[in-house]
């Protein structure tokens, strides 16, 4: 009997024991979570109670020392190179793992691997992209052409991994404990895939909308919808610059037979819309102390842990500090002693697609002018938790790989399109970043740009001996007017990119006689750029609105630049409110609501302040009324874009009877005033509904910005619903899920004056004090003192740690 | 009192080898511990169980009145719990089944062991 009742007992504890360390579904094993010395709870301690002296990091030439301010940023003091960049993957690991790896994960399509089956679809689309192919490539092309970066990059990815052998469960990121896996080891390859990944998150192309519009429209309209140069464009490299160059020649073939289907596939994931930036340096001669000034906003996706870590990096030669990526070596957009530079993405149609013409079922060769050319095939293996593997086989051309093809986003079986982009192609952005960091001078930035090839950015520089200066830098094709607008016959020869631009012709300008260089996504240049130059996504109205201000303000002092990157005047609004109102004309007026409206719209001066009512109004009619004037082209059951707001603002200025605005399929010939007033009516439809649900309808309460954390179902590691103004088209570009992902202004003096913040903090644990402390001050418009520190300066210390 | 004995040095053995081992090798101690002391069934269970779970609301409690963290929170609204205090209670149930189970494994144990009836050793 009492052998029975230990039996039975004994097994009721296994099974405990077993049970509460398995997971069920989406329940985390339960007991090494909740085990107070190992699981979750231990999160709750922050770094500086955490902090020691000393720390054990192998294979250093002598000690390096790491000094944290009071904001939790780490100042890195090595002798060498190589110990400087083994000592920042030591410590972002430390701070930022759990996320370096998820983000790296992604890029490589493994998101499967740790949430299953749900990510497979993302998976295959990364994979099929072909980003970690273009990574491999990268590998390569940087050990034969550049050991020395080589070298750096795995002293970065040992220093992550001596952290990894070194961590202890209690340390483990909490994200980690809840999905229940382990960090693996960190690779070189990891961190050129991260800055692939950064490609696929700034590069879109619209290559299949616009087939498709051309097929709708035809050539004559879709010009005049979706003008290449609207009127009033203010490019980034001034107007009226000359090219002092002699352009390659680029020859149109004599005809060409565009692919005419119209195709309905489901197109790739694009850039979201808000993801822009801004950066503008002014010269010494437009500043009160004589001293160049530079200032840099990145607008991204608004995401906890954020994705930028601040950092100053020292050897004897030189200091750096700003922004970088966790995961990639060097700052990515900061200043040192002697210059100071920042990126806005340079949005140009680099990615194109080609119609394959596979020969049989077997599609082991495909049509190529008079010939048949062989594929080859990457097999694609996505583990999967919790299931078996899955093998994607992807076809690939010398394009590229052919992405839709039967098994993947299409509803056709005959169709297969190959995507070529220079993403795929060996280069070495980390080079750049690398340069930069100890450059001096603006031959030294030119010569740090010259490795860079993707995502193309606009680079701004300002340098203390007083040069202010603006590239746009991406390894950019050759392409003929038109090319690569549509899906393209890959089967044609000449359809093929002709070579690309070089670096030297890319265009760029020094101490512009206006006193700035500015860039917020706008045309790179005016019409004159010898190169055909095309993007569907180009910004209108944050350039206008920086280059207006910069052209009046004088005596310009870092405050007035910090003013400016949070400058909330909505430009879009500015331009079409007046209109809209004309155009709704007396309609309304027995209508008390739709009084009211007016009135408060009336009366606003345009500022998207986060307690101003207008903003919010303004912003519903207009969506209202935008879609109603597209109805007709939205209606399509075949993907495609809409007219961009700012033709479409034109269009109601300047034809508001033309025929742009009839709906063909209505009895009556619409104009632009029917639509604001079919917008109008919805606009007080949605109005009734939300004053009677949430009352207030102040922006920053109806805009609801979130910084949300990177796993979307992690609700309560996100912060919801922060007060702060600005929106989409707007320098403070805040809109509910984008913005500022990063702000610097730097002063360029004898002694360097930065400041700099980010919506987030830099701890990557929910659980640390210094998760989210920055958010409050950014919402604000305040900065961090991001002033350069020395190895002995004391004031402002949290805690320093010696690493050897 | 060896019940209040029995739990106190449970939760000890608990606030000592925990910072270093897994929560199922605490379980086997105590196990151990339960089969040395000879605790009888329901005194085990209890005790054993007051002991881990005490030393892990302890802990618990510690680390966020220590710390002042938001995470206890936010990990109860993630998990579905709502709030701290239900998590904290879940820490401690927790704690209390695997430590009530082990002790009562380890007490029963030694019954095995035992080669006569109990009343022989009576007096002992």
């Amino acid at each position: 009997m009492k052998y029975i009742g230990f039996l039975v007992v004994l097994t009721l504890t296994v099974a405990l024991a077993l049970s509460v360390s398995r997971q069920f579904g989406t329940i985390p094993p339960l007991a090494p979570l909740l085990d107070p010395y190992h699981g979750f709870w231990q999160n709750s301690i922050s770094e500086d109670e955490l902090a020691e002296d000393k720390l054990e990091l192998n294979k250093l030439s002598s000690e390096v020392k790491v000094v944290y301010d009071e904001n939790l940023i780490p100042h890195i003091f090595a002798n060498t190179q190589a110990d400087l960049y083994r000592a920042q993957g030591y410590i972002t690991a430390k701070h930022r793992l759990w996320q370096m790896e998820f983000q790296t994960m992604a890029a490589a399509g493994r998101i499967s691997e740790i949430v299953g089956p749900l990510a497979l679809d993302l998976d295959r689309i990364t994979r099929r992209k072909g980003l970690a192919y273009g990574a491999e490539k990268g590998v390569t092309f940087i050990q034969e052409n550049d050991p020395e970066s080589f070298l750096l990059l795995e002293a970065y990815a040992d220093g992550v991994n001596q952290y990894i052998d070194q961590l202890k469960d209690a340390q483990l990121p909490v994200e980690y404990k809840i999905l229940n896996y382990r960090p693996e080891h960190w690779t070189a390859f990891k961190s050129i895939l991260l800055l692939k990944y950064m490609t696929d998150m700034l590069v879109g192309d619209r290559d299949l909308e616009y087939s498709n519009l051309r097929k709708i429209l035809g050539d004559v309209m879709l010009d005049k919808l979706y003008p290449e140069y609207p009127t009033g464009v203010e490019p980034i490299i001034e107007a009226g610059h000359k090219w002092n160059f002699n352009p390659l020649a680029v020859t149109r073939p004599d005809s060409i037979n565009y692919p005419d289907d119209q195709l309905v596939i489901d197109p790739l994931p694009q850039p979201e819309e808000g993801t822009g930036s801004n950066n503008w340096a002014v010269s010494g001669s437009k500043t009160k102390s004589g001293n160049p000034i530079l200032a840099n906003d990145p607008h991204l996706s608004l995401n906890l842990p954020s994705l930028w870590y601040s950092m100053q990096l020292t050897t004897p030669e030189y200091s750096v500090k700003g922004a970088t990526l966790p995961g990639a070596l060097g700052v990515i957009s900061g200043f040192n002693e002697n210059i100071a530079w920042g990126v806005t993405n340079a949005t140009r149609d680099t990615r194109d697609w080609y119609k394959i013409t596979f020969q049989d079922e077997s599609r082991q060769a495909y049509r190529y002018g008079e010939k048949w050319q062989q594929t080859s095939f990457r097999i694609e293996e996505i583990k999967v938790k919790g299931e078996e593997a899955y093998l994607d086989t992807v076809v690939y051309t010398h394009y590229g790989p052919v992405v839709y093809d039967k098994t993947f986003n299409s509803n056709r079986q005959d169709v297969n399109f190959a995507l070529k982009w220079n993403v795929h192609e060996g280069s070495n952005e980390q080079k750049t970043f690398l340069m930069l960091n100890a450059g001096k001078s603006h031959d030294d930035y030119n010569a740090a740009l010259d490795n860079y090839t993707a995502p193309a950015q606009n680079f701004v520089f300002a340098s203390k001996s007083g040069d202010i200066a603006m590239r746009i830098q991406g390894k950019f094709p050759l392409k003929w007017k038109g090319q690569g607008k549509f899906f393209m016959d890959g089967a044609d020869p000449r359809m093929e990119w002709q070579g690309y631009i070089p670096n030297e012709q890319n265009a760029s300008t020094l101490n512009p006689s206006r006193g700035f260089v500015s860039s917020a996504n706008q045309h790179p240049t005016d019409s004159t750029y010898p190169y055909y130059v095309f993007d569907n996504s180009f910004e209108f109205y944050r350039n206008r609105r920086i280059n207006s201000r910069l052209s009046e303000m004088k005596d310009i002092t870092v405050e007035d630049i910090q003013a400016l990157q949070f400058d909330d005047y909505y430009l879009h609004a500015a331009e079409a409110l007046p209109i809209m109102l004309e155009l709704l004309g007396s309609e309304f007026e027995n209508d008390d609501q739709a009084k009211k409206y007016i009135t408060l719209l009336k009366e606003w001066d345009f500022y998207a302040d986060p307690n101003q009512k207008g903003p919010s109004l303004f912003y519903i009619w207009w969506r209202k009324t935008y879609s109603q004037v597209w109805k007709e082209l939205s209606d399509n059951v075949a993907p495609i874009v809409l007219p961009s707001y700012y033709q479409t603002v034109l269009f109601m200025k300047n034809e508001p009877s033309g025929p742009v605005f009839d709906l063909k399929n209505t009895a009556e010939t619409e104009t632009a005033a029917a639509h604001v007033k079919q917008g109008f009516l919805e606009m007080l439809t949605d109005m009734k509904k939300w004053e009677l649900e949430e009352g207030d309808f102040s922006w920053a309460n109806y805009k609801k910005t979130t910084i949300k954390h990177l796993v979307p179902q992690f609700k309560s590691f996100s912060v919801e619903n922060v007060y702060t103004g600005g929106g989409s088209g707007i320098i403070n570009a805040t809109s509910e899920r984008h913005g500022a992902s990063w702000r610097m202004v730097v002063e360029l003096g004898a002694d360097v004056k930065a400041f700099g913040i980010y919506p987030g903090g830099q701890s990557g644990n929910p659980g640390s004090k210094y998760y989210s402390n920055f958010i409050a001050k950014w919402a604000n418009g305040e900065y961090l003192d991001f002033n350069l520190r020395t190895a002995d300066q004391t004031e402002g210390v949290l805690f320093q740690t010696i690493l050897n | 009192m060896k019940f209040i004995l029995f739990t106190f040095l449970t939760a000890l053995l608990v606030i000592v080898f925990n910072p270093f081992l897994h929560y199922w090798s605490v379980m086997l101690l105590i196990a151990i511990f339960a089969a040395l002391v000879g605790n009888k069934g329901a005194g085990a269970f209890f005790a054993g169980g007051l002991g881990m779970g005490i030393a892990w609301l302890g802990q618990s409690l510690y680390i966020s009145t220590v710390s002042g963290s938001n995470l206890p929170q936010k990990m109860g609204d993630l998990m579905g719990f709502g709030s701290d205090i239900v998590l904290l209670a879940v820490t401690a149930g927790l704690g209390f089944f695997l430590g009530a189970f082990s002790a009562l494994t380890g007490s029963l144990f030694r019954r095995l062991l035992k080669k006569k009836p109990n009343n022989i050793y009576k007096g002992y």
